[in-house]
């Protein structure tokens, strides 16, 4: 039975993710406590919000540092959702200049409208298409939409990192992996069975 | 509070039922109607219509009657052979047929007519049902579309125009007053009243294996080969009063076989007791709707003046919406095995599609349910009637 | 590329989901959770889920429902009626709604739609519009399930909320919803070219033809519908097929 723990940090539709765990045969713990987070074979950093607000909840709760701990030192898988994914960064720029956990070099800034009629926020079904290989669009077609609502993206320092972009925008970074961390731009728990997908992939990773 | 119907004991949750003003329900009003009807000059123009769609030279079936070998089907194909029809009857092959529904099935046949059973993939079928109960609530959606399809389509590939349906369910049990009047069942009737709740057979593809050659006999004709043969089906039910106690004793007179008991969740033991998996399909609208079979037979007999609604009301409140642990003494646990799953999972999809609002629940929002796992109603008539 | 979404409406009245002709006549169409879970197996890109006698009955949104309904959906999920305070809002986000939708409100305390965008952003607040036709051509939006005529044009509201922070748009014409004669196209061309915010066109879908027409002509974002799939043939999956085939950019 793989134990996800989903950080509540006060930030994100927890249920939902929960609830689509469940659904894909992992047994969530929805939780802002050290112990159960350090008792899980998986992690999801879920998020909804503002960058800065996002990290100085982490911290508050002290949070960042059970998460340096099993994801930096242990290498227990994680998977940043949406703002999760923003957090993991080296820094983000939204209302200031935040710190981020840094596990992934790189930054977060505003998405800049392209040609037409592309409107910020980012909301509604867009194709994902995989850069590289990776254990997470496995069985997953090429283009596949995901559901996206955000207004901010990440910008990766090294491309390795980088695992799928979004013809939006330019082509945003909307998946990103280093090791066994592990970032999504889009929400799964919305996306029915291509993000479920998705989840059963990292729960298999 | 749940509203009730002051004539019959219906609750106004039921789907497509509407309580009037003088707080009566549109099927007792349908049931009103019923007087007014000139039932000579409708017996005159079924007459016409069988006339015009009966053989030539008898080299092919005058008529399909669509049959389940249960009480109003073998009413109807008796009924058939005295206005001198020559029938075919068909059966789409119910999921889990009890000994007595086959039994039935095989007295209806001596009647003396030709007879087609088609069964749909029992395999296949077995993971529909599975799929209709968790994602609609009804272990039944197949049967309910299998029993419209195949004889429609038999209808188109043997070449024969006239189907002769039963009731209109509509005009029975009260539904949007246009259609109460309809004398014909056409795709549109099948696609708004026949049960689908909403799901349809293309959404099955892709789900648990299921592919598009595993649905033939879900799938209705088109509308051009429904027009190339003029297929038309017609409810028995408009043309003679119907009446499913009458067609009973009827029945049982030609032969057909009762149940040694009023069947669980049920008053009577005179109806529905071909396919095994009824408890669970009566049990969830029971759960969604908050009213079972009990209820549905009370207001019928209340409606026809046999039982009064105060005696009414005690039965429903005695056999209403008990958990299905047996059914035609099967126990819920074979049913549930051979659709691959466990009782605590099937109470999960129950708890699932109640409607909590209609049931007496705890401080947390959670079912209060007895030692047997049945629920309790917030209240079982309108208050004006409990004062007294 | 953005997608056009094909959205379904389910809309609650006392004990379960309704449907009428006009605003009016309702008539009991069966189980929420039922056509929740229905529509997730059918892959629907979005719901809206409106509880219709909240506002006239001067009641707050039914938080448990939207609960378990929000349990079954996995994707995004649009509820509203009866919302009038921030604090509903964030009570409905926190029991699953993805985003929320306000209508009479937003006539009577505009003010409200600038509170919610601030508190949590535009992306989860969508106006709900609903507007009749006057005999001159001229439309006017009325609020309470469309039995309170306020007097404005819906394109000037549709105008006004997206200054004042408005994520969406969705416009329904009372007269044709649950007709399925077609959808009020020059209604919705109207408030779509008013402001720069996806509009939701409803009431009235019939056919796949009608979808077409209303986002062509009527510069449409996405199609809600609820009676078409729910008294017809016609499904959801067939309806984006059919789009994707006329070169909309569907999801499929």
């Amino acid at each position: 039975m793989t134990r996800v723990a989903i950080v509540d940090y006060g930030m994100g539709n927890l249920d939902s993710v929960a609830r689509a765990v469940e659904e894909c045969g992992g047994v969530p713990v929805v939780t802002g406590r050290a112990a159960d987070i350090g008792s899980a074979n998986r992690i999801i950093l879920p998020g909804v919000g503002a960058f800065p607000d996002g990290m100085r909840n982490l911290k508050e709760r002290s949070l960042d540092k059970i998460l340096h701990e099993q994801v930096a030192e242990k290498g227990i898988p994680l998977l940043g959702i949406c703002l999760g994914m923003q957090l993991l960064a080296t820094r983000g720029w939204e209302g200031g200049e935040t710190e981020g956990l840094g596990w992934i070099g790189g930054e977060v800034r505003r998405l800049q409208p392209g040609e037409g009629n592309t409107r910020i926020p980012h909301v509604g079904w867009n194709e994902v298409f995989a850069i590289r290989e990776s254990p997470l669009f496995r069985g997953i077609p090429e283009g596949k939409d995901f559901y996206f609502v955000h207004s901010y993206h990440f910008l990766c320092d090294d491309d390795r990192d980088v695992l799928a972009r979004t013809p939006y925008c330019g082509g945003f970074v909307s998946a990103i992996g280093r090791g066994s961390v592990f970032g999504v731009q889009f929400h799964p728990e919305k996306s029915q069975r291509a993000g479920f997908q998705v989840l059963r992939n990292f729960l298999g990773v | 509070m749940i509203r009730y119907c002051v004539r019959c004991i219906m609750p106004e949750t039921k789907p497509d039922l509407h309580i009037d003003g003088e707080g009566v329900c549109s099927a007792c009003r349908s049931f009103e109607r019923r007087k007014e009807v000139d039932w000579d000059n409708r017996r005159g123009a079924l007459k016409e219509i069988l006339d015009r769609y009966r053989s030539r030279n008898g080299s092919n079936y005058d008529c399909i009657v669509p049959v389940s070998g249960g009480k109003d089907s073998t009413y109807q194909t008796v009924r058939m052979l005295e206005l001198g029809m020559n029938p075919l009857c068909v059966t789409a092959t119910t999921d889990k047929l009890s000994d007595i529904g086959r039994r039935n099935i095989e007295n209806l046949k001596r009647r003396g007519v030709d007879y087609i059973e088609m069964t749909a993939n029992p395999v296949v079928r077995r993971r529909i049902n599975r799929l209709a109960l968790t994602q609609v609530g009804d272990i039944s959606w197949p049967e309910h579309v299998t029993i419209f399809t195949i004889p429609v389509r038999i209808a188109v590939q043997m070449n024969i125009p006239l189907i002769v349906w039963g009731e209109n369910s509509q005009n029975e049990y009260g539904g949007p007053a246009a259609d109460a009047e309809n004398s014909v069942l056409t795709r549109r009737w099948l696609e708004e009243f026949g049960g689908l709740l909403g799901l349809r057979v293309s959404d099955l593809i892709g789900q648990e294996g299921i592919e598009p050659r595993h649905l033939i006999q879900y799938t209705y004709p088109t509308d051009e080969e429904l027009r190339r043969v003029g297929v038309t089906g017609i409810f028995l039910g408009y043309y003679l009063p119907w009446d499913g106690f009458g067609n009973a004793l009827f029945s049982q007179a030609h032969g057909f076989e009762t149940y040694h008991k009023p069947v669980e969740g049920s008053l009577v033991n005179y109806e529905n007791l071909d396919n095994i998996q009824t408890g669970i399909h009566d049990y969830f609208k029971f759960l969604k709707y908050g009213f079972g079979r009990a209820t549905d037979l009370a207001c019928l007999h209340v409606r026809r003046g046999r039982i009064s609604r105060e005696d009414a009301v005690k039965l429903v409140r005695m056999h209403d919406g008990k958990f299905p642990w047996v059914y035609l003494g099967c126990p819920i646990e074979e049913v549930l095995r051979e659709m691959e799953m466990t009782l605590d999972g099937f109470v999960r999809v129950c708890d699932r599609f109640t409607n909590k609002k209609q049931f007496v629940c705890d401080s947390r929002g959670n079912l209060v349910k007895d030692r047997d796992g049945n629920l309790t109603k917030i209240n079982y008539d309108n208050e004006k009637f409990l004062r007294a | 590329m953005l997608k056009i979404r094909v959205i379904a409406t389910l809309l609650y009245k006392g004990w379960g989901l309704v449907k009428g002709v006009g605003f009016d006549s309702w008539r009991r169409t069966g189980s929420a959770m039922q056509a929740v879970k229905v529509y997730n197996m059918r892959e629907m890109d979005e719901l809206v889920f409106l509880d219709i006698t909240a506002t006239n009955e001067r009641r707050r949104p039914d938080f448990a429902l939207v609960d378990e309904l929000a349990d079954e959906c996995f994707m995004p999920l649009t509820v509203g009626g009866g919302v009038t305070t921030v604090d509903d809002v964030r009570d409905l986000l926190r029991v699953g709604a993805d985003k929320v939708a306000v209508n009479t409100t937003a006539v009577t305390d505009p003010g409200l739609v600038r509170r919610i965008a601030d508190r949590f952003g535009s992306q989860c607040i969508v106006v709900s519009i609903d507007a009749r036709r006057r005999s001159d051509g001229t439309y006017e939006a009325c609020t309470n399930s469309g039995t309170v005529a306020t007097g404005r044009d819906p394109a000037e509201l549709a105008y006004e909320v997206e200054a004042l922070g408005a994520g969406e748009i969705l416009v329904t014409s009372v007269e044709r919803d649950g007709t399925m004669s077609g959808y009020d196209v020059e209604l919705t061309r109207r408030v779509s070219e008013a402001v720069s915010i996806p509009v939701i066109a409803s009431g009235g879908a019939g056919s796949y033809g009608d979808m077409v027409h209303v986002i062509s002509e009527g510069k449409a974002s996405a199609v809600a519908s609820a009676s078409i799939y729910h008294f017809t043939q016609q499904t959801p999956l067939e309806a984006k097929r059919y789009l994707r085939d006329r070169g909309f950019a569907v999801r499929l």
